[in-house]
């Protein structure tokens, strides 16, 4: 729009809105255009297909509520939700932990700050990649670099991810050392807080871990929420580390095998696209009812300095 | 190639479907050659090997083909199979596909393949016999061509043989004990630093079959249904962990490592093993990768009962959503029955099927070529086998999830064996 078709608006009351409106939702077409293309239209199939019984390759044909009551008693359903529940509620703790005791440190002015930060940030960007999955599976295989370092300490090593017991958490690890994305959001949060609470506190004789606790960490549960509900739901999704490090079958013996991985080999896999689609609404529903409880918690433990 | 957004993957079956009837039945009236330049996509599974062959074979159509452009696409066998079925699903799928016997009737069945009949003119299977184009026909109708075949081998490193002071088996008289004993031999005088022998099976559909065969059983019966006992299973795994338990074979976390190696990585392959079981056309990227002296030789138990089998492995198939079902059957015609294509691909893809390319190839052959012919001649074959049934293309990834729960003693054999030939049952029900 130019300028002077703006200066004709002027004055022209609920017509110009109008034609503003329309100027805007033309240039929020692109967005619009994939949000329906690419995401709503393939959920609302995906909801279609979840009552049908659908091998991919010939048509759908309906079959009421049988997808779901089969998950009832389908055991690597409830193998993969194990394995997910058990991922998510480690690795999560565990990096914003890491995520946050890092933040701390850099916010203390440490030299080199954006060198550190870039560093840590780094695995972030890499985490979820094929790349790093396949790195991931060299570094604890059995001829891998982590047992070489075992054995320099005299430890005798196993095949971290070729053995049931051991293979998730490598997986954890990976999700763990991903926290630089959180970490920084830690950072820029640290810097919003007023250093007038620290002085004020500090002429009232607070030590420092007596700062922390009732200045910084109050003031920092928005961020600590936020990053807190992204994580769950990220790994909740995860799909890839899993992918790659067991070749796509999620063992040894189903021990690695996420939600997503289940839901792929019994689409991809087995042809079962209609059973797939329903583990993908279950999924939804699963993420959605985390989130809301999150929110729902949130109440009573999140403080808007505001 | 006209591309198909993936959100319409619900209805594109639905639309292909009409057209796939219409080429039933028209037989074929409208296949025919373009004018204009055409772009046809090929796809298959394979080591390295086998796509630098094929690449070669690819130019050399192209030379003679100056109007189509081949483009080809591979990837290891567990991809393969995930993105033919995505591909498909999105109704884009490759025009020339490698097919395998453990799939043929998943998408012969469902209609995602071309029947053959319609595009005779351009690819000639006069040359073949009749039995094996048999292996490519589902109900009737042809779906594929054989490429070649492959028989389970027992290969041995002699290099490590030699290197231990351990005798190389004599495999006209071996057993499964005589098997057992030599592995252990092998680790025992090695020092543990090699294992005699890796897995020997009862993680895939071949080495299964030939060990049921060898106990007078089998795993589909004519008619498509599953007669493998799960107490034949059960033994095979019982066998396993105990040449596990005696240090002869690998122990299961380095089995698991192994499976997801791939064949240049497996454990014969980098010589932490001198003895496995493989299939005899698999010779030519081991000895590639590990270059040393591997030999085939017969499995054990091979001369009480001829239980082994000719595996009707590979095909070529053309995709019933192709475009240009004229040119991707030229170019398998070219692939087939054509020396210039023996000459490049030679046996890699298994002796060839085509009786006169099998000859042709005879004269001229590479070392682990030579050693797969060889064997092929020397091995007595037993009845042919059933095409795995619609429903049954997950036998190895479901397999290999019970054997690694019976490996890390998560569950008895017989219990395990039994839980998975109900799956299995289960999974081609569903899909019949």
């Amino acid at each position: 729009m130019s300028a002077t078709s703006e200066l004709h608006n002027l004055g022209q009351g609920g017509a110009r809105a109008k034609r503003q409106n329309k100027t805007a939702f033309l240039f929020l077409l692109p967005w619009f255009l994939g949000l329906f293309v690419i995401t709503i239209g393939p959920m609302l199939a995906s909801l279609i297909l979840s009552f049908t019984d659908y091998n991919l390759l010939q048509p759908a044909e309906f079959n009421g509520l049988e997808n779901f009551s089969r998950m009832l008693g389908d055991e690597r359903l409830h193998q993969s939700l194990g394995v997910t529940f058990t991922y998510v509620f480690v690795s999560v703790p565990v990096q914003l932990g890491l995520a946050l005791g890092l933040a701390i440190v850099l916010d203390r002015g440490v030299r080199g700050l954006a060198f550190y930060r870039s560093m840590f940030y780094l695995p972030s960007l890499l985490g979820a990649s094929v790349a790093i999955a396949v790195l991931w599976r060299m570094v604890f295989g059995a001829d891998g670099l982590f047992n070489d370092g075992l054995a320099l300490f005299g430890i005798e090593g196993r095949g971290w991810i070729s053995e049931p017991e051991t293979a998730l958490g490598t997986l954890i690890t990976l999700n763990v050392w991903t926290f630089g994305s959180p970490m920084v959001i830690f950072l820029a949060g640290l810097r919003q807080i007023p250093r007038m609470y620290y002085e004020a506190a500090s002429v009232d004789g607070a030590s420092r871990w007596r700062q922390f606790l009732s200045v910084t960490l109050p003031l920092l549960t928005p961020i600590i929420f936020f990053n807190l509900v992204l994580q769950i739901i990220h790994a909740f999704q995860s799909f890839t580390q899993a992918f790659i490090v067991s070749g796509g079958t999620g063992g040894p013996a189903d021990s690695t095998l996420f939600y997503t991985l289940y839901l792929y080999q019994r689409g991809f896999g087995n042809f079962d696209m209609g059973y797939a689609s329903a583990l993908a609404w279950l999924l939804l529903l699963i993420v959605g009812a985390f989130t809301a409880i999150n929110f729902w918690a949130s109440k009573y433990w999140v403080f808007y300095n505001d | 190639m006209q591309r198909r957004l993936i959100f319409k993957g619900l209805g594109a079956s639905a639309v292909a479907l009409p057209g796939l009837a219409a080429c039933g039945t028209g037989g074929g009236g409208d296949v025919e050659l373009s004018d204009e330049p055409v772009t046809i996509r090929m796809t298959w599974w394979g080591a390295d090997t086998r796509a630098e062959l094929t690449d070669q074979a690819i130019a050399a159509f192209q030379k003679e083909h100056p109007n189509i452009t081949v483009k080809g696409e591979f990837k290891d066998w567990a991809g393969y199979w995930d993105a033919l079925a995505t591909t498909t699903a999105a109704n884009d799928s490759p025009d020339v596909i490698q097919m395998d016997e453990l799939y043929l009737a998943s998408y012969g069945d469902r209609g995602t393949l071309l029947d053959l009949a319609d595009t005779s003119d351009f690819l000639d299977t006069s040359g073949f016999e009749a039995a094996t184009l048999e292996t490519g026909k589902i109900d009737g109708t042809q779906y594929a061509i054989p490429i070649g075949a492959g028989m389970l081998a027992s290969v041995v490193n002699a290099d490590l043989f030699a290197q231990y002071g351990v005798e190389l088996p004599d495999d006209t008289t071996w057993t499964w004990d005589d098997y057992a004993a030599i592995a252990n031999e092998l680790t025992e005088k090695s020092g543990g630093v090699i294992n005699g022998t890796g897995l020997t099976g009862g993680t895939d559909a071949g080495s299964i079959r030939y060990w049921a065969r060898l106990h007078g059983n089998e795993l589909y019966g004519e008619n498509g249904d599953v007669t493998l006992d799960p107490a034949v299973l059960a033994a095979l795994w019982e066998y396993s962990l105990a040449l596990i338990e005696s240090g002869g074979a690998e122990t299961a976390a380095e089995t698991v490592e192994g499976q997801s190696a791939g064949l240049e990585g497996s454990s014969i392959a980098t010589g932490k093993i001198a003895m496995t079981i493989a299939y005899n056309t698999q010779i030519t990227p081991l000895l590639a990768a590990s270059g040393a002296d591997l030999r085939l030789i017969q499995l054990p138990g091979a001369v009480e009962t001829t239980a082994n089998f000719i595996k009707p492995s590979m095909y070529w198939a053309v995709s019933s959503q192709s475009e240009h079902p004229a040119e991707a059957a030229t170019l398998i015609d070219f692939l087939v029955n054509h020396e210039a294509a023996a000459d490049i691909l030679g046996t890699e893809r298994g002796i060839p099927a085509n009786p006169a390319m099998r000859e042709h190839v005879a004269t001229d052959l590479d070392e682990g070529e030579q050693l797969a012919v060889d064997y092929l001649e020397s091995a007595t074959v037993g009845p042919a086998v059933v095409v795995t049934p619609n429903g049954g293309s997950g036998f190895d990834p479901t397999c290999q999830r019970y054997s690694q729960e019976v490996l890390f003693g998560e569950r008895t054999p017989q219990d395990a064996a039994e839980a998975f030939i109900e799956e299995l049952k289960t999974e081609i029900d569903a899909a019949a």
